[in-house]
């Protein structure tokens, strides 16, 4: 099977990438590992904090689909891509690793847009069942809609936490509420509610509903931050009826063969466990580790990579355009560092067009893809979700890196 | 563990796949993949590890993190948050022997 | 170490906290050598879940450019295929 583009991952950035393409007259293939398309947005439902709308990413993903066959995309859904080769070569088969009629794909372009992996977050107890992470959260509850538990804790707090412990909520879950990441050698800044709250307070465009949430004001100092965390209330301050407990952690989970309780524990301002435990009875426990890169494929493909901490983990070296140290090879969505699905669709029309002009299909000149990289950086500007306060200096900083490259 | 109702969301009933697990029938949901359903039908064990034999269940959800993994007759090792559920299929927490046919 | 301050890292492998530990104590200091010693990152996910916990605990997480994404190789087949298949593609 020979195509122009091959695009690895269905999700909001290879479906944008996959349609720009499309639309100018190229021929393409998307690869996805799940049995639909749509990656993440299958599972997204939030309300959107600058106008409260509801955001229901399997209805976008619906609608990209369409596209997407409207316009001759082809699209091999729970096909997985065990290995690439420069050229482009493409060895692929089934999710469970059996042969397909056609074990290899050809294409003249990679544009790799695998999206975002879940770090761990361990701790004892971690293993059993009725532990999930944050995501699979979500997916079980609105990809699926089945609720994690009756009864169910959150670990750590950041966006994502917030946004699926409410969903969990509307599905009819008693989220116990949110608590602090247990204080361990893997947990550094969010295990401490002082450096925790600090952090929100930069992450300007999520601000204003956290904020008044939280408090307001009082936040924007770091003497702020330092009396909020001190004064915080110990029974936790509740945002959508659920507590959320910036003066509490967790020590470790329990049961015999699946989850039945939590040990948690009170916390000082820097996260420090302070008093007698205690036991909540729970039948889930959702862990909220932060997001990383998924990038394996882009380390068969031979590029080089930049670790910032503002993207969140390392990712293949690109330039403002997509494209990576290795020629014919792109990348778009939260293989680039996590930014969520809106910068991450913006990336794959800017990926897209890249391609276009480097395949020279239609007619894509500098000035097209200028715009396309100014609409990323637009939609970063006005995005209400923020994965990391320092992704504006970790994206200037990766363009310097790329100019002194290698 | 299924949601009835839901303020934003449309649940709409969907009809019943029969399937089973580790010799048990299980009633699940078109649509479902297994570990929605067994998890549905509060069922969170999927299998047990090989060192330890403790119990595993789903972790990451979406098909990195292979603890979910599980056996279907006719295919061999699948992992149960991507596999979709269809009439008839047989899954089982240990590989059998002769699981790919 | 108390055995609540244990836990796994490798889920595949069931490789705990303190194992790591006592072979770090014995001289290992990279996560490659951490990996040959326990078994943690060689297990059915290929490291994808706990390859970033070795690099954390051996410091391996310096900010910057590097040629490789980790000191823990990633290498084909990224998904688990049988033998004959990867054969297969070196012809």
């Amino acid at each position: 099977m020979k195509f122009d583009v091959a695009i690895v991952g269905a999700g909001p950035a290879g479906l944008k990438a996959a349609i720009e393409i499309a639309r100018a007259g190229g021929n393409v293939v998307m690869i996805d590992d799940h049995p639909h398309v749509g990656g993440k947005l299958n599972g997204q439902l939030h309300e959107e904090p600058n106008n409260g709308d509801w955001w229901i990413g399997v209805s976008i993903a619906e609608q990209l689909k369409q596209e997407a066959l409207s316009l001759g995309i082809t699209i091999l859904t729970g096909t997985q891509v065990w290995s690439v080769e420069e050229g482009w070569k493409l060895f692929i088969s089934n999710v469970d690793g059996r042969p397909l009629d056609n074990n290899m794909i050809e294409s003249k372009a990679l544009l790799l847009a695998t999206g975002a992996i879940e770090k761990p977050l361990p701790l004892p107890g971690w293993t059993l069942p009725g532990v999930l992470t944050i995501g699979g959260a979500q997916v079980l509850t609105n990809q699926y809609q089945v609720k994690p538990g009756n009864r169910v804790i959150v670990v750590g707090v950041d966006i994502l936490s917030l946004s699926i412990a409410r969903a969990m909520k509307m599905a009819g879950a008693d989220v116990v509420g949110i608590y602090i990441a247990p204080k361990n050698e893997f947990t550094s800044g969010i295990s401490n509610p002082k450096e925790l709250l600090s952090s929100f307070s930069s992450m300007t465009k999520f601000a204003p509903n956290l904020f008044m949430r939280l408090g307001g004001n009082v936040l924007k100092s770091a003497i702020g931050c330092s009396l909020a965390a001190l004064f915080y209330p110990k029974n936790g301050m509740k945002v959508w009826d659920i507590p959320i407990h910036f003066r509490q952690s967790i020590l470790a989970i329990n049961g015999e063969q699946e989850v039945e309780s939590v040990t948690l524990t009170k916390i000082d301002p820097t996260g420090n466990a302070i008093g007698e435990s205690f036991l909540e009875k729970v039948d889930a426990v959702c862990i909220s580790g932060g997001l990383s890169p998924q990038n394996e494929l882009a380390a068969v493909a031979g590029c080089e990579f930049v670790r910032l901490n503002g993207l969140s983990g390392v990712v293949p070296l690109h330039d403002q355009y997509m494209q990576t140290t290795v020629e014919g090879l792109f990348v778009a969505g939260n293989i680039t560092g996590i930014e969520g699905a809106k910068v991450a669709s913006a990336q794959g029309v800017l990926a897209g067009s890249s391609i276009n002009k480097y395949l020279s299909i239609g007619n894509v000149n500098e000035g097209n893809l200028e715009r396309n990289a100014k609409q990323v950086e637009i939609v970063r500007e006005t995005a209400d979700i923020t994965f990391h306060s320092e992704i504006g200096s970790a994206r200037n900083k990766l363009q310097k890196l790329w100019e002194h490259r290698i | 563990m299924r949601i009835q109702k839901h303020p934003v969301m449309k649940i709409i009933e969907k009809e019943d796949v029969e399937f089973i697990f580790n010799d048990t029938k299980i009633i699940g949901k078109k649509g479902d993949s297994l570990a929605s359903a067994l998890w549905a039908n509060g069922m969170k064990t999927l299998r047990q590890t090989e060192k330890e034999n403790n119990s595993r269940g789903i972790y990451c959800g979406i098909g990195n993190c292979y603890d979910c993994r599980v056996y279907l007759q006719g295919s061999g090792m699948v992992r149960a948050c991507i596999t979709p559920i269809k009439s008839g299929m047989e899954f089982y927490s240990e590989d059998r022997g002769d699981m790919s046919s | 170490m108390p055995k609540d301050e244990n836990y796994l890292i490798c889920r595949c492998e069931e490789i705990s906290l303190k194992e790591i530990k006592n072979v770090k104590n014995n001289g290992l200091t990279t996560s490659q050598e951490i990996k040959m010693a326990t078994r943690a990152g060689m297990g059915v996910c290929q490291g994808r879940i706990c390859r970033s916990l070795i690099e954390q605990l051996v410091a391996e997480t310096e900010e910057g450019s590097c040629k490789l994404p980790s000191k823990l190789t990633v290498h084909h087949p990224v998904r688990p295929v049988p033998l004959g298949m990867i054969v297969n593609k070196e012809d």
